[in-house]
């Protein structure tokens, strides 16, 4: 076996957990969904999950199932998801976020195959303008993983976007990861992060903000937006203008976060073409958010040269992609 | 705001970043490069390098070296256009030559031989084995002493003679050849001297496996591209021809035409490029007095023509300008080593020096420390295996 097949890219999102391996000249990609429900316990329901084969694991008084499961017996139940992230980070408020994460990162990569297999986790950059520290979310990440025997790495979300978009451009450029909890921002001058830095209004922000002004639960919001939101269309519905509104509310934040980020920026190299800008992730994928984006930008001004804005190949699997192709250069 | 992780320490002066003439040349050399895996290591241990150069004074060394190596790969119009404006000599064979050989493929194998699709016969009856080829550093020219990557297939091939005892090629000599050659054959297989021998028949004897490395290279240097190999018994393929320097017979036509299959089989099987079929005496070299041509043999009139290669010692010595060895006038003129080499090497070595305002003695002197560093480095590893 190559050692191609070897390393791991993992994208540990708020949202989403992605997969990425390369057993071949392809990438492969699995992904579950990064929530849980607890259900109450009883021999039928542990029967039933144990044959279907889903995700779960008992805990006092009841079963968790976790991963894509989960949000259909949370339909069923009328129960809110549970998530062990929130922000792009481990979330202090939920109990059992870090059994959770540690469950469903183990069933979904396994132990390690091999001696010292490279393994490549993503992880979010610190607000703009804070201090804020990653360090814990960072280390327990390496924690779990290291006990699961792998070699572990850590790459910014947004580096990644660049590391599995950007070849074209030799990794010169700014990649964007709109997922759950941030927008992860990274520039890039030949491979090297020149500077990184995350938003906070991304998915959730959407969620629950439109959540607050309709009355339904996030869950629901989130699956409309999944399901049928598009951009320039109109909507008779409540819910679709709601979420329009706050789609435009978490692009102009970004936009003015990258304008910001570029004035406060010293010492940048010189760019000596104009740059690409790559979006990625699971918020970007509504049909029309792309040109939003770019209207946004134009509409602000921005202060450097871009040569394209484009969608990543397949937005869900571009920042664990990316991972992987670290983990894979490090080889 | 943060730098993102990954790499070390932080890219925040504009110093840490290449100029812009180094990022045009990183960037070509990147989109040269098809796999993004492959694209990203380059251009991270680039990017690595020439935030890390001015450690050990190797700032001064990499850009002329980039200059000059880059400069060879550049379209032609670029490359003259650098060539002057730098005034550096730009390293390349002369006359032309195939870039690939035509496909050669293996017809037929015994125990006792191969045949080949152009008429390359080997045979496999002194065959033996040495240790395993092990993965060989390679290092980039651009100055750090720690390797870029490692290599595992053999790059190039080391030509050289047996320098053994060569009676006249006359048919009332034949046993006496016959003897000769076969008591040569055993010594070399007891040895793991070489991995092909030629003997003056035009015969080509497999000795050492060519998954192994044989003991032929020693101390010594070659470099392409960008890349640039130490101590070439791991990387190098030998190949000697049963003859002796300074003898009144160079070596015979069936040895030439023998000595022409057989690096184009290998140069096919290992997509060897041809300015890495050189002779022993360009790449041997002495670390202890800092002299090349430790040992002399083929130091002149290879036939790199008849065996369809470009004039190879034309090629610029690596062991002079990466590493700052020199070549003694004197001991040139009485072994004969006339290669163009030697003397492009030389006048390279004077204008990267210029080019960095730097004494010719201190820009050798710090050539020569680099070299140290990675021979102490591939000592140790050699302790550690």
């Amino acid at each position: 076996m190559s050692k191609h097949s070897d390393a791991i890219g993992l994208d540990v999102g708020t949202s989403r957990i992605v997969v990425a391996r390369k057993p071949g000249e392809d990438y492969e990609f699995a992904s579950q969904l990064n929530a849980f429900v607890c259900i109450p316990r009883s021999r039928i329901t542990e029967n039933v999950l144990e044959r279907e084969k889903i995700p779960h694991t008992a805990v006092a008084g009841g079963i968790v199932v976790h991963g894509n499961e989960s949000e259909k017996f949370a339909g069923i139940l009328n129960a809110e998801i549970r998530r062990p992230m929130s922000g792009g980070v481990l979330d202090p408020r939920e109990p059992d976020g870090l059994r959770m994460i540690r469950e469903m990162i183990s069933l979904m990569i396994g132990a390690r195959s091999g001696e010292r297999q490279k393994l490549c986790f993503t992880v979010p950059a610190a607000p703009l303008g804070a201090q804020e520290s990653l360090t814990y979310h960072e280390a327990t990440l390496k924690q779990i993983l290291g006990e699961l025997g792998y070699q572990a790495a850590s790459i910014n979300e947004g580096l990644a976007v660049i590391y599995s978009e950007l070849e074209s451009s030799n990794y010169t450029g700014i990649g964007i990861s709109l997922g759950g909890g941030l927008c992860n921002v990274c520039l890039a001058y030949l491979s090297v992060p020149v500077m990184s830095f995350s938003v906070a209004k991304a998915g959730d922000f959407i969620d629950q903000s439109a959540a607050q002004m309709t009355g339904e639960r996030a869950n629901r919001i989130r699956l409309t937006k999944e399901d049928s939101f598009h951009f320039n269309g109109f909507f008779a519905d409540k819910i679709h203008q709601v979420i329009g509104v706050y789609y435009d509310d978490m692009i102009r934040s970004l936009v003015a976060a990258l304008k910001e980020a570029f004035a406060r920026a010293r010492d940048l190299p010189k760019f000596h073409r104009p740059l690409p800008v790559v979006l990625s992730g699971g918020t970007a994928l509504p049909p029309g958010f792309r040109d939003r984006f770019e209207k946004i930008l134009l509409e602000e001004g921005f202060p450097a040269d871009i040569s394209e804005i484009r969608m990543a190949q397949n937005p869900l699997h571009a920042t664990a992609k990316g991972a992987l192709v670290y983990a894979l250069s490090d080889l | 705001m943060r730098n993102a992780t990954n790499f070390p320490g932080r890219w925040s002066r504009l110093a840490d970043f290449p100029s812009f003439g180094e990022a045009v040349r990183i960037e070509w050399r990147a989109g040269r490069i098809a796999d993004p895996v492959k694209r990203l290591r380059y251009l991270r241990r680039r990017m690595l390098q020439t935030k890390r150069r001015g450690f050990h004074g190797w700032g001064l060394i990499a850009v002329p070296l980039m200059i000059a190596v880059a400069a060879a790969r550049l379209p032609s119009g670029s490359a003259e256009t650098m060539e002057r404006e730098r005034g550096l000599a730009v390293p390349r064979a002369a006359g032309a030559a195939p870039s690939m050989p035509p496909q050669v493929w293996l017809i037929e194998k015994t125990e006792a031989e191969e045949v080949y699709s152009n008429g390359l016969r080997v045979d496999r009856t002194f065959l033996t084995a040495n240790r395993p080829r092990a993965r060989f550093p390679v290092y980039s020219l651009a100055g750090s002493p720690v390797p870029w990557r490692y290599g595992g297939a053999p790059v190039g091939i080391v030509y050289h003679t047996t320098e053994s005892l060569v009676p006249p090629f006359e048919e009332d000599q034949n046993r006496r050849l016959q003897r000769l050659g076969r008591n040569l054959l055993e010594v070399v297989r007891s040895e793991r001297a070489y991995h092909f021998v030629i003997d003056r028949f035009g015969r080509v004897y497999a000795v050492v496996a060519e998954t192994d490395a044989a003991n032929h290279a020693g101390n010594s240097i070659w470099a392409d591209g960008e890349e640039i190999y130490v101590n070439l018994n791991d990387s190098f393929l030998g190949v000697a021809l049963e003859a002796q320097t300074g003898a009144a017979e160079a070596v015979t036509p069936a040895q030439i035409q023998a000595a022409k299959v057989l690096t184009e089989a290998l140069r096919f099987r290992y997509r060897i490029p041809a300015e890495n079929c050189v002779t022993h005496a360009q790449v041997s070299v002495n670390p202890l007095n800092m002299k090349v041509g430790a040992h002399t043999d083929w130091a002149g009139d290879f036939p790199f023509a008849k065996l369809g290669l470009p004039d190879n010692y034309s090629i610029p010595l690596p062991s002079i300008y990466a590493f700052g060895f020199e070549a003694d006038p004197a001991y040139e003129r009485a072994l004969g080593m006339n290669f163009g080499g030697v003397a492009l090497a030389r006048a390279q070595i004077e204008r990267q020096a210029a080019a960095q305002n730097t004494p010719a003695a201190q820009y050798r002197a710090m050539l020569r420390h680099r070299y140290r560093d990675i021979e102490a480095e591939l000592k140790q590893n050699e302790g550690g295996n």
